[in-house]
């Protein structure tokens, strides 16, 4: 049984129908990659999930706390200019149990310790976020994630902008989470990162959703994937932004 | 010697007028930059400005109903504030178009009104203290109630500053959390509201907003810290306070501007010559050798 199931659902962004009649479940301690072209609505339906979004018709299964819900988005969204160390970041994970007003203890710090160990950060624990690289800040947003002991989590294009390290790291987590019973969604768009990552497929297309599995899409690959070589698109994604 | 010290940095604090006056600037200067921190962070530093003309029919309004009364023009200029603040936000909610288009507009509207109030019903002298203020007239009253309100920011800013560092670096994490959206941007909005009412009294609706805006603007050259960024503000703002008093005393020179003007050259001598970023900074660094790359 998934803890997420969509029932006859239709999504609206502005007016406009993004996405009608998907039916399905997430299986749990699996990741699902959400794939399709760009404004098909893989945004749209994670927005719905994380409850920022209500549906226009049918409805979201949930049987996740919102405080059990990660939700990660692309790095370009956040300001990653603010002064605040990796290790800062990563204590904010902390806010489903700690909220605005609890004082952090010692495990949490040992905690915290520990995630950045297994992201392979601890050395860059006191760094401000401005001087790390793409995929430095990535491996500390996911401790962020870590942090938060979800239950579902949802990532937007975790890999973009991100070295190939990281990525071997990242998929390694992820892969451990969904061990661990964790529902995992993930929207991708590159093939050779869909065959070691996902599960199943949620492909979406013209406001449609189809349940698949990653060789199909290997095997008739659709409009919004991309077959990239594992050593083109990141080889400069390490550089520090100024 | 000590008697020269003695004349120029402690005498001129015989007065009670003057003892007050640093009272009230000091009290704000716990309580502004903290904010001005913020605003800058979150790419609002002139929102601050916005706000300061906003508030400014709320305490025409209450300048006309109860005389110069500050408690009155104060309520006034809270009032009239939040409303500005709901206004452009609800304005800019609707529309999708972005805050700053809606707050310029309605700032806009607010200084006209605002001056337009005080026009009708007082001499230009009153427009005069409105806008400029006059810290060597802060009564005791008025000392309570910057302090009070000072009290109240520094309360409600530790009691939200988690949230609020992190809606700073992703918005959507909170709401995804279950916080009403907004919710923490409101109050931070309604801190900024309440500084710049206590600080009205003191250097004027208008350069209120420099108390706030320029330690946190120098702090950035000096700082990469949130806590060191804060508290380096504090700390200039305090100087900026004494000594533009000190100054204002000694060469006869109107208080506000004084302080003010402190304050910029601070900024300005720590553009050219701070540690992060300033011009000498950038020159050195151009000398400097490649880093070693660290292990990664």
């Amino acid at each position: 049984m998934g803890r997420l199931a969509l029932h006859d659902l239709s999504l609206a962004q502005g007016g406009r129908t993004v996405l009608e009649h998907v039916e399905g479940q997430f299986p749990d301690g699996a990741i699902t990659a959400l794939i399709g072209p760009n404004g098909a609505g893989k945004s749209t339906l994670i927005q719905g999930i994380m409850g920022l979004l209500k549906p226009s018709r049918g409805r979201i299964e949930c049987a996740v706390p919102r405080e059990r819900r990660a939700w990660l988005p692309q790095q370009l969204a956040l300001d990653l200019s603010f002064p605040m160390s990796v290790e800062e970041l990563v204590m904010t994970g902390t806010w489903p149990s700690h909220g605005a007003l609890k004082g952090y203890c010692g495990p949490h710090y040992r905690q915290a310790r520990e995630v950045m160990a297994r992201l392979g950060i601890s050395h860059l624990a006191h760094r401000p976020l401005g001087e790390l690289s793409g995929g430095q800040r990535q491996r500390a947003l996911f401790g962020r994630t870590l942090m938060q002991e979800a239950e579902l989590l949802l990532l937007d294009e975790p890999f973009a902008n991100v070295d190939i390290e990281t990525v071997e790291v990242l998929t390694g987590v992820l892969r451990d989470m969904a061990g661990q019973g964790t529902t995992i969604i993930v929207v991708l768009h590159d093939l050779d990162q869909l065959t070691r990552l996902a599960d199943e497929v949620l492909l979406l297309d013209n406001g449609h959703a189809r349940w698949t599995t990653p060789q199909a899409v290997i095997d008739q690959p659709t409009r919004g994937t991309r077959r990239v070589s594992p050593f083109m698109p990141t080889q400069d994604a390490d550089t520090p932004h100024a | 010697m000590l008697e020269l010290l003695n004349s120029l940095f402690i005498a001129p604090f015989d007065y009670g007028f003057m003892q007050r006056a640093l009272v009230a600037g000091l009290a704000l200067s716990l309580a502004a930059p903290a904010l001005g921190v913020f605003l800058m962070l979150r790419g609002m530093s002139l929102i601050g400005d916005a706000m300061a003309h906003a508030i400014l029919p709320g305490v025409a309004l209450g300048f006309l109903m109860a005389g110069f009364s500050l408690p009155a023009m104060s309520l006034g200029g809270i009032l009239s504030g939040l409303l500005v603040a709901g206004l452009a936000g609800s304005v800019s909610h609707m529309s999708g178009h972005r805050e700053d288009s809606a707050m310029a507009s309605f700032f806009l509207i607010s200084l006209a009104a605002g001056v337009m109030l005080v026009s009708l019903g007082g001499s230009s002298v009153d427009l005069t203290h409105v806008l400029f203020g006059s810290i060597l007239a802060v009564d005791s009253t008025a000392l309570i109630l910057i302090a009070a309100i000072s009290t109240l920011i520094v309360v409600v800013l530790a009691v939200v500053f988690r949230a609020l560092v992190v809606e700073c670096l992703d918005p959507l994490f909170l709401r995804g959390q279950g916080m009403a959206g907004g919710l923490v941007h409101g109050i931070f909005l309604g801190l900024v509201v309440l500084n710049l009412t206590a600080g009205f009294q003191t250097l004027g609706t208008l350069m209120a907003v420099g108390l706030m805006m320029l330690p946190a603007t120098t702090a950035r050259f000096w700082s990469k810290r949130l806590e060191g960024l804060i508290g380096l503000g504090i700390l200039l703002a305090m100087f900026a306070t004494s000594g533009g008093l000190l100054l204002s005393y000694h060469l006869e020179l109107p208080s506000g501007p004084s302080i003010i003007l402190l304050a910029g050259a601070c900024y300005v001598f720590s553009a050219l010559l701070g540690r992060y970023n300033s011009l000498l900074a950038k020159l050195r660094r151009r000398d400097a050798p490649l880093e070693p790359r660290a292990a990664e």
